[in-house]
């Protein structure tokens, strides 16, 4: 180790500090600390208030504590514990020097939030200067902290990491979870649990040994179920997984009776962008065409929807919900056709920017007077009757939710078939090189529209349930942020991979309905939650196999030259493109 | 491998002289971008099983010539018949279907799909299953995804590309082995002529010579025709029955291999006036 080296290892846990500040003081001036303050996190210790600032820091205060590996440095215990107490101290030393800053200039003047009321969100009441001390001391409380899980060795780190965001995630999940406890007739185990808003202390620390504990066990002794699992014969090892697909349907059958009436509508919503995630998956994610304008798609579904079967409609038709469900789909893959064609010649970034002008015209075009007699303008159309089936009608959540997950599970299984087949490896090839897919014996041109097509009828399904979910339909529910919204799930849940899909929809769309703190800052989150999977983890959450070959398969390969050969020589050059 | 993989290839004929019955008969083809003329007037001929190289200086205009063969590039005039059907103005997914596969100078693959599934989409054009078929996963579906799982599998074999790669990505695998997968993908579609567009650049001259036997054996055993766009002389004239030298986008000779050795204008073309002189 040589000194400038760790002159630089330090004036960089320096400048991660100062990041970490930066991050703090953009909360507390969009108001995000004191709001948050309410929610608790575990009643009587911690608020989400405090948290989020704290967790801001130490993930820049952890960053700190390991220079980069190009510098093959590898820092001592001391060092590292010193430069996550610099990184924290500097953290909670800008922030409150902001503090006082903002009690000398008045700040307020041009940032609304930068109040007394913000002084104290991040003092915790304490005021000046009390509370400066107080922020310096919390920062040197974190720093320390990401010290310690740096120094923790691994196989305790994990598993200490998972506790803590276990308690974290049962704590967020209280809206959700406590009416299931209560729906399932264990009140006990609800109040034991939770209270006012957050966990119990005594739940937390439960939550938090019990996952802990199992973590390290099979950090220990490896994971012995899936060691299991994989001895078993292939035949049993079938029945094993088509006993868990079947217990898996039965839970989803019976969720609306034990989530309520409001949980149910949340879940149906999830559902629908579901359907939208699997549409847009097959354009975006196996064809590669970025299609930015999906809710025309969407748009379309709940207007024809609308159209064809309420009583007010120009059309006069009133058919039912079931009869128009594949005229809905057919007008669908039209319009797939439709939009398809002319954008068939466009690549990349001009697919892009015209696709997304085509979702506006849709939009604009539902709004205007020309089409007027038919979609109502702004007024929409309004009396759109739900759907019936024999003498069930779909009215309530709990109901609509049965043919929404029906048409989901529908959904998933058309398009894991085609991933794995002849028209899968199409649109692959087309997305990685659409010159020469061609020259290898591919119609890109049915192949796009065919994708184009097929995603379009996904999107209007779920604009056909949308319709008879609100009962009326208007086009400021049909806007930009559907189809950004459809994206993002996709990309937060990894690009290709169908449960990806399902988890970036309930992430995206379900949480934000049971966290009702963050509604106010959902599209900052989308942002900060999609920068951080670019930066950390950008085959998604649960990446299809192939997209993780694409990003990590030449790390590993590297890694395991350097297991066989010893690390030091480089790894064979692969030439070429 | 075996002579049953590849049933539809045509029976062994006489040896190779232009004849009528040529595969691929190329008549006054003309390219033109903007001023610049790319090819001009190219006539050119390949008999069944033959194997024809097309040489000549950097921008002679080769690679345009293969890529109006292929369909990605539409001549500015000429025609190009293959196996009786007229190919100009058809696109280049058509063209496959009629059995020209190629390989391209600066190596092309589905970089990020698998090996596999790489020499699998070559089959794409000899594959018949539709989608709503396999949305259903009818029983011919998953037959035929098997067969051509097989097929690529034994294709693998064949130009010496070890199991074990199957399922890591095409773009790790090294220089050599890619050219080799790009070649196997070329022969998934059941092509009748191959064009191979500089198949032996960048290997070392052991490599060259495994390649340049290789090709000789896909005459030999799969009754190939072969259009070899190469740099290399030993390999052109080790391999090629007959050569075309372009230069500036016209041909400027055509002949058995030792005639284009001691031609005039193709010394000059390669070497310059001085040297000529």
């Amino acid at each position: 180790m040589n000194e400038p080296t760790l002159g630089r290892f330090y004036l960089r846990a320096l400048g991660l500090g100062a990041l970490g500040a930066v991050v703090v003081i953009y909360l507390a001036l969009i108001g995000m600390i004191d709001r948050f303050e309410a929610r608790n996190i575990i009643n009587g210790v911690l608020t989400l208030g405090v948290l989020a600032p704290a967790l801001g820091v130490l993930i820049f205060a952890y960053r700190s504590t390991q220079p980069p590996k190009a510098w093959s440095f590898v820092p001592p215990a001391g060092h590292v514990i010193g430069a996550g107490l610099l990184a924290g101290g500097v953290a909670g030393l800008i922030s409150a020097a902001f503090l006082f800053v903002n009690e000398a200039v008045a700040l307020n003047a041009v940032l609304v939030n930068a109040t007394p009321r913000m002084t104290d969100a991040l003092t915790l009441g304490a005021g000046l200067p009390t509370g400066a001390a107080l922020l310096v001391g919390a920062g040197l409380v974190v720093g320390l902290g990401a010290a310690a899980l740096r120094l923790v060795p691994d196989r305790f780190r994990r598993p200490l990491v998972a506790a803590l965001v276990a308690v974290l995630l049962l704590s967020l999940m209280e809206p959700f979870l406590r009416v299931v406890l209560l729906q399932l007739e264990l009140p006990a185990i609800a109040h034991w649990l939770y209270e006012a808003g957050g966990l119990t202390l005594q739940g937390a620390i439960v939550t938090f040994i019990v996952v802990l504990a199992v973590r390290l066990a099979a950090e220990f002794r490896g994971n012995a179920v899936r060691e299991r699992v994989d001895a078993m014969p292939a035949g049993q090892r079938r029945s094993l997984q088509i006993g868990a697909l079947v217990a898996g349907l039965v839970i989803l059958v019976l969720l609306p009776q034990i989530i309520g009436s409001f949980l149910s509508e949340v879940v149906g919503t999830v559902g629908l962008y579901v359907l939208m995630g699997l549409g847009l998956n097959i354009v975006v994610g196996y064809a590669g065409l970025l299609d930015l304008g999906y809710v025309a798609f969407f748009a379309i579904g709940a207007y024809a929807t609308a159209i064809l079967t309420s009583p007010v409609s120009a059309l006069g038709s009133e058919l039912a919900f079931w009869v128009a469900i594949p005229i809905v789909m057919l007008i669908a893959a039209v319009s797939g056709l439709i939009i398809g064609a002319p954008v068939l010649r466009l690549r990349g970034d001009y697919l892009a920017i015209v696709t997304l002008g085509i979702g506006e015209i849709v939009r604009i075009l539902l709004l205007s007077d020309a089409l007027r007699p038919w979609t109502g303008g702004a007024q929409g159309i309004l009396q759109i009757p739900p759907p019936q089936l024999l003498d069930i009608e779909f009215f309530r959540p709990q109901n609509l939710y049965y043919p929404i997950l029906a048409f989901a599970i529908a959904g998933t299984f058309v398009a894991l078939s085609l991933a794995n087949s002849r028209v899968g490896r199409a649109w692959n090839a087309m997305r990685e090189d659409e010159d020469v897919a061609a020259a290898t014996g591919i119609n890109v041109t049915n192949y796009k529209l065919l994708a184009f097509s097929l995603g379009a009828v996904f999107g209007c399904i779920a604009g056909a349930f949308l319709a008879v979910k609100l009962g009326s339909i208007f086009p400021h529910n049909l806007n930009i942020l559907v189809s950004i919204t459809v994206l993002s799930l996709i990309i937060l849940g990894g690009m290709g991979s169908i449960p990806g899909v399902i988890v970036g929809a309930f992430v995206l769309v379900g949480l934000p309905e049971l966290l009702r703190e963050f509604a106010e800052y959902r599209l900052l989150i989308y942002g900060a939650v999609l920068v951080m999977m670019m930066l950390w983890r950008p085959e998604g959450l649960i990446p299809s196999a192939q997209r993780r070959r694409e990003l990590h398969e030449s790390e590993d390969d590297e890694e395991q030259w350097d297991e066989r050969v010893g690390a030091g020589t480089p790894p064979p050059v692969v030439e070429g493109t | 491998m075996s002579s049953a993989v590849h049933a539809q290839a045509p029976q062994p004929g006489p040896d190779a002289t232009s004849t009528a019955d040529d595969l691929l008969v190329v008549r006054g083809l003309t390219k033109r971008f903007g001023g610049l003329v790319a090819n001009r007037d190219v006539d050119f001929d390949v008999p069944r099983r033959g194997i024809i190289s097309l040489i000549g200086p950097n921008g002679a205009g080769k690679t345009t010539f293969f890529n109006q063969l292929t369909g990605m590039m539409p001549p500015t005039g000429g025609t190009i018949t293959f196996n009786g059907v007229n190919l100009v103005g058809l696109p280049p997914h058509a063209i496959v279907e009629l059995g020209i596969g190629r390989t391209y100078q600066n190596i092309r693959l589905f970089n990020d799909m698998t090996v596999l599934a790489n020499v699998m989409v070559g089959r794409h054009a000899r594959m018949k299953s539709q989608w709503y078929e396999a949305i259903f996963h009818l029983p011919k579906v998953r037959d035929e995804e098997e067969l051509t799982r097989g097929r690529a599998r034994e294709l693998l074999e064949l130009v010496g590309l070890s199991r074990r790669y199957e399922d890591s990505l095409a773009r790790n695998l090294p220089y050599g082995d890619q050219r080799r997968l790009e070649l196997a993908r070329a022969l998934a579609s059941d092509p009748l002529l191959l064009l191979l567009d500089e198949p032996t650049a960048g290997m070392n001259p052991g490599e060259t010579a495994r390649m340049t036997e290789f090709i000789g054996r896909l005459r030999k055993e799969l009754g190939l025709s072969i259009l070899l766009i190469e740099h290399d002389m030993k390999v052109v004239m080790g391999v090629s029955d007959r050569i075309t030298v372009l230069d500036y986008g016209e041909r400027i000779a055509e002949g058995r291999p030792e005639e284009i050795r001691r031609n005039p204008k193709v010394i000059e073309a390669y070497l310059g006036k001085q040297a000529n002189a």
